[in-house]
């Protein structure tokens, strides 16, 4: 958008189709679906791992994309290939990362700081903010800081008891921020609560591209938009510079050759640097050398859950209708020490709880009939749950993406190879949050039903970022702080690859505020000719 | 026009016209929808559930099976001052979704087919109500992993099926569980309980 704006033209190529996203989103009722959300049996879990059959048509099919790891390395990799990409399901928490995060490593001796601090990103996460409407409460926390923010969501009765709990626990909690408006904002309309959200928002009340940063751009007419076009190649020429990109039409498999004077990767984190690596025989841009590892997803797992008895038998409530929650900022690590001991760096929980659209416990009581019934309906509004928002795991060298050497798509582009684990740390850290999280639940004064700890597979939180490193120095990174390739100039990668660490927020809003950063710098480098 | 699409309008319409506050009035001011009894207490928003079952044959399961299946799920969900699995079609769906798991998930089948063998095995449709409720207790009770175990496994396999299909159709969740989402507000209820802001 913010090329366009500025007088670039721009071709903009997306892998997937171009979806009408009015007529594809609405509210649809489980009963209205032919498999009542879990899809034709076999079909989700073994070719759209992670969707629902709500959603799985916007996600990518594992026959035509497929990705290997090693046999005791699983990683998951959410994809979705389709104009407006995992923007049009995902879960909407924009946080503000802090120097706790950034300057990590100098506080406690780990890895690399990030080669920006938060004064330098914190204009670009108020113009992002105030963009795409983040509706957020200020917390007054320097773990969590606070920006320009539409009115939070209230909490449901679930959410505020949790919250009580936290204030008696000493938790910091707020709502959960989220990219979903409450006010009208750029022609969109605010949220009307009916908590359909990963499905697809059918007003356009959440942010996603295609409802808000896409319709200004193409506005300009200097946009031409070309889906269904599978880039396979950045080109380069006879200077060292990048000359424009290789596709293939994905219906005809034609290739196709695109000439430009600056090339943009923002193609996911994973497949930007997939791309990278295709282009140049031990990857292009990668003078470094580090250009695929440091391979990280957040930590996530299991969490707790179980009943709330003061909400037994209570009038049920549209509690599920803002898909929020409360949010417990990380409260690890963050003093002036910079470890407790157990393990450094830190972790954020969330808790809500209430009626759900399907009574989730259900098939864990006993017994059947009318009591059966009763016992259902009475516990549907007193459901409750602490999860894992994130947890930081480890930059480590080790955990790398690489070329398949014989797997190929289905458009014969090399697919990635993923080699990634957790380490001693993460296991510790994720240890820590289910003791806490057990706290935060009885203190709430829960009835715990299901605890069992079990740390996720990595990938599952689908905050997978790094690969593509930024930093000061060539030698140990690929990318400058504006997300321009050291070795290339007039090449950029914008996404997660960037990251050089996860810290403990969601990722998204420090894409996009470092994707309007990096804009803002190419744009100026342009006009003096510098790239 | 049903009131869904309506509320789908308003919401469209708000962003354009720029006036949020007469659209809620407007809402709050529209009719109730004419429904069921209780309509004033449901889920307004929630549309009919589609025709399929009221001339469903059976695709997987044998008419004996069926029917074997019918009485086993009125028994885990009875039909009582709420709509049962009976009127929320519980038997029909399963066999619809066992039916459709030939191409990716044959060992469903073959496990169905196992269950209701079993099932045919203790002659579950000639016994009469009494006998074959004695019959789903005592399986619900072999949850211990002895060689009776069998008779739980396929107590299970029902009842997590049911449970899913019940829950899942417009009577269990919209007339059963009263289930408020997927509604078109201009606010969301906030909480308004003081004693939950004290734990």
């Amino acid at each position: 958008m913010a090329l366009a704006e500025s007088g670039f033209k721009v071709a903009l190529l997306e892998a997937g189709s171009h979806i009408d996203w009015m007529k594809e989103f609405k509210h649809r009722w489980p009963y209205e679906l032919p498999f009542r959300g879990r899809g034709e049996p076999g079909l989700l879990r073994k070719y759209f791992r992670g969707s629902t059959e709500y959603n799985y048509r916007i996600m990518i099919d594992d026959r035509d994309n497929p990705y290997t790891t090693a046999p005791e390395k699983p990683f998951r990799w959410s994809r979705s290939r389709v104009l407006g990409g995992r923007t049009l399901h995902w879960s909407r928490a924009s946080d503000r990362m802090s120097d706790l995060e950034f300057k990590a490593a100098s506080r406690d001796g780990y890895g690399e700081d990030w080669p920006i601090s938060y004064n330098e990103i914190a204009p670009y996460y108020d113009r992002i903010e105030r963009f795409i409407g983040v509706s957020a409460a200020a917390a007054n926390l320097p773990q969590f800081p606070d920006g320009s923010f539409l009115p939070p969501m209230p909490l449901n009765c679930a959410e505020t008891i949790f919250q009580s709990a936290c204030r008696k626990t000493g938790m910091p909690a707020t709502p959960r921020r989220v990219a979903q408006l409450t006010r009208m904002l750029n022609h969109r309309p605010p949220c009307h609560y009916c908590g359909n959200c990963v499905n697809g928002c059918d007003v356009g009340a959440m942010f996603n591209t295609v409802v808000s940063t896409l319709p200004p751009a193409l506005k300009t007419g200097n946009v031409t938009l070309l889906c269904d076009s599978v880039v396979s190649h950045v080109l380069m020429n006879d200077e060292h510079r990048a000359r424009g990109v290789r596709y293939i039409e994905r219906y005809t498999n034609r290739p196709v050759e695109i000439e430009a004077g600056i090339v943009v990767l923002a193609g996911s984190s994973l497949e930007n640097t997939r791309l990278l690596l295709n282009s140049q025989k031990g990857g292009l841009a990668n003078g470094s050398g580090v250009l695929g590892h440091y391979l990280m997803d957040q930590i996530g797992g299991a969490g707790v859950s179980g009943f709330l008895p003061v909400l037994k038998g209570a009038r049920i409530r549209n509690d599920d209708g803002k898909a929020g929650g409360l949010y417990v900022p990380n409260f690890s690590n963050i003093g002036l020490r910079a470890g407790s001991g157990k393990f450094i760096r830190g972790y954020a929980m969330s808790a809500t709880g209430g009626a759900a659209q399907f009574p989730a416990f259900a098939p864990g009581l006993a017994g059947f009939g009318s009591d059966f019934k009763k016992q259902v309906k009475s516990l549907y509004p007193a459901y409750a749950r602490v999860w894992l928002s994130g947890g930081e795991m480890l930059a480590r060298q080790e955990n790398f993406v690489e070329l398949d050497p014989e797997v190929r798509d289905r458009w014969g582009i090399p697919v990635l190879k993923i080699h990634c684990t957790h380490c001693d740390n993460d296991r510790r850290l994720y240890e820590d949050f289910f003791a806490r999280a057990q706290e935060l639940f009885r203190a709430a004064g829960g009835e715990i039903g299901d605890a069992k700890p079990f740390l996720a597979v990595p990938g599952s939180l689908i905050h997978e970022v790094g690969t593509c490193r930024m930093g000061a120095d060539p030698k140990k990174s690929v990318l400058n702080s504006f997300c321009q390739t050291h070795d290339i100039s007039n090449l950029f990668v914008f996404g997660g690859g960037c990251f050089v660490t996860t810290g403990d927020k969601h990722p998204t809003l420090t894409m996009m505020a470092l994707t309007a950063r990096g804009c803002d710098y190419l744009i100026d480098s342009a006009r003096q000719g510098e790239i | 026009m049903t009131r869904r699409e309506i509320g789908w309008l308003v919401v469209r319409a708000a962003a354009v016209a720029g006036g949020p506050q007469f659209f809620a009035d407007w809402v709050k001011a529209a009719p109730p929808h004419a429904g069921p009894p209780h309509a004033h207490e449901l889920n307004s928003f929630a549309p009919p559930e589609p025709d399929r079952w009221s001339s469903y044959q059976p695709k997987f399961l044998s008419a004996e099976e069926f029917k074997m299946l019918d009485a086993f799920t009125a028994i885990l969900i009875p039909t009582d001052e709420t709509p049962g699995a009976r009127e929320a079609h519980v038997t029909p769906f399963i066999d619809f979704v066992i039916n459709a798991a030939a191409e990716y998930a044959p060992e469903m089948q073959r496990e169905w087919r196992k269950s209701m063998n079993w099932l045919a095995g203790r002659q579950f449709g000639q016994l009469s109500g009494e006998e074959q409720l004695s019959l789903v207790r005592q399986m619900s009770e072999e949850g211990d992993g002895s060689s009776e175990g069998k008779g739980f496994a396929v107590y299970q396999l029902i009842r997590d099926m049911t449970i899913h299909a019940f829950y899942t159709s417009r009577a269990g969740l919209v007339d059963v569980l009263e289930y408020k989402g997927y509604a078109y507000l201009t606010e969301f209820p906030a909480c308004t309980h003081p004693e939950h802001h004290q734990v």
